[in-house]
């Protein structure tokens, strides 16, 4: 969008990897850091709760996603094939690490 | 926060981890060249990601946080924002399941027609409290 590329002219082969760097990478990702930073404390000794799982989550989404970014324009040889599958690992183990990290956050008053 | 706030937000999460782990399953499709309904079940992932997790996280939060009325019930009739909770999530399973289960295209038709109704009732709710800082403190106004 930036760059004034519409989404139908980015080539078929990028398009999943464009979508996936907005909605994941962008929206996802705010969503994600505007959460831990607004949502109610966890306690009084530990405001943010367990503050290693957040962590988890923003190096595995961004590791996850460059490595998708990477691979997925390629054909899937082999080897380029189990980079896909570590990639979608790696979204799904920072999903879990978010969601764990947010859960106790959400409190009914 | 609110009820709804945090019923609408914790199965937005829910559905974070089955629309991720139905997009790991697909990259490994991908990937290793498994035969695999790809198409269908990309329908379904975005479906959860994109209604599921994205719009009902952010309908959550926004009924937690827009301006609260400063008189009546502070953030509004509950009934709209249980009917959005409750159409979004039928409208999910319909739109995104009908595909992948091939069921008639009046049933997805009736997802997406749920969808926006869960859509207009959300804005039922929120609607009236989008309004300009300091306005609407009057007494006994909404």
């Amino acid at each position: 969008m930036v760059l004034g590329i519409k989404p139908t002219e980015v080539p078929i082969g990028l398009r999943p990897t464009y979508l996936h760097l907005f909605i994941v990478g962008w929206i996802s990702q705010l969503i994600f850091g505007v959460s831990h930073w607004m949502f109610p404390r966890a306690s009084k000794e530990h405001p943010r709760g367990t503050e290693w799982l957040g962590w988890l989550a923003f190096w595995c989404l961004n590791a996850g996603l460059l490595l998708r970014a990477v691979a997925e324009p390629m054909n899937p040889a082999a080897t380029e094939g189990w980079t896909l599958v570590t990639s979608g690992l790696l979204q799904l183990i920072a999903g879990i690490a978010y969601v764990a990290h947010i859960w106790p956050r959400i409190r009914e008053r | 926060m609110p009820p709804f706030s945090s019923r609408l937000q914790r199965t937005a999460l829910c559905y974070l981890i089955l629309g991720l782990a139905l997009g790991a399953l697909l990259l490994a499709v991908k990937g290793l060249g498994w035969p695999f309904p790809y198409g269908r079940l990309m329908l379904l992932h975005a479906e959860l990601l994109l209604v599921g997790w994205l719009l009902q996280f952010t309908m959550g939060v926004a009924h937690w946080m827009l301006p609260k009325h400063a008189s009546g019930p502070e953030r509004g009739p509950d009934a709209p924002i249980a009917a959005a909770w409750l159409l979004l999530n039928v409208g999910v399973w319909l739109a995104g399941l009908g595909p992948v289960l091939g069921w008639p295209a009046a049933v997805v038709g009736a997802g997406r027609g749920a969808e926006a109704a869960a859509v207009l009732a959300f804005v039922v709710n929120a609607a009236p409290r989008i309004k300009a800082f300091g306005t609407g403190r009057e007494a006994g106004s909404p």
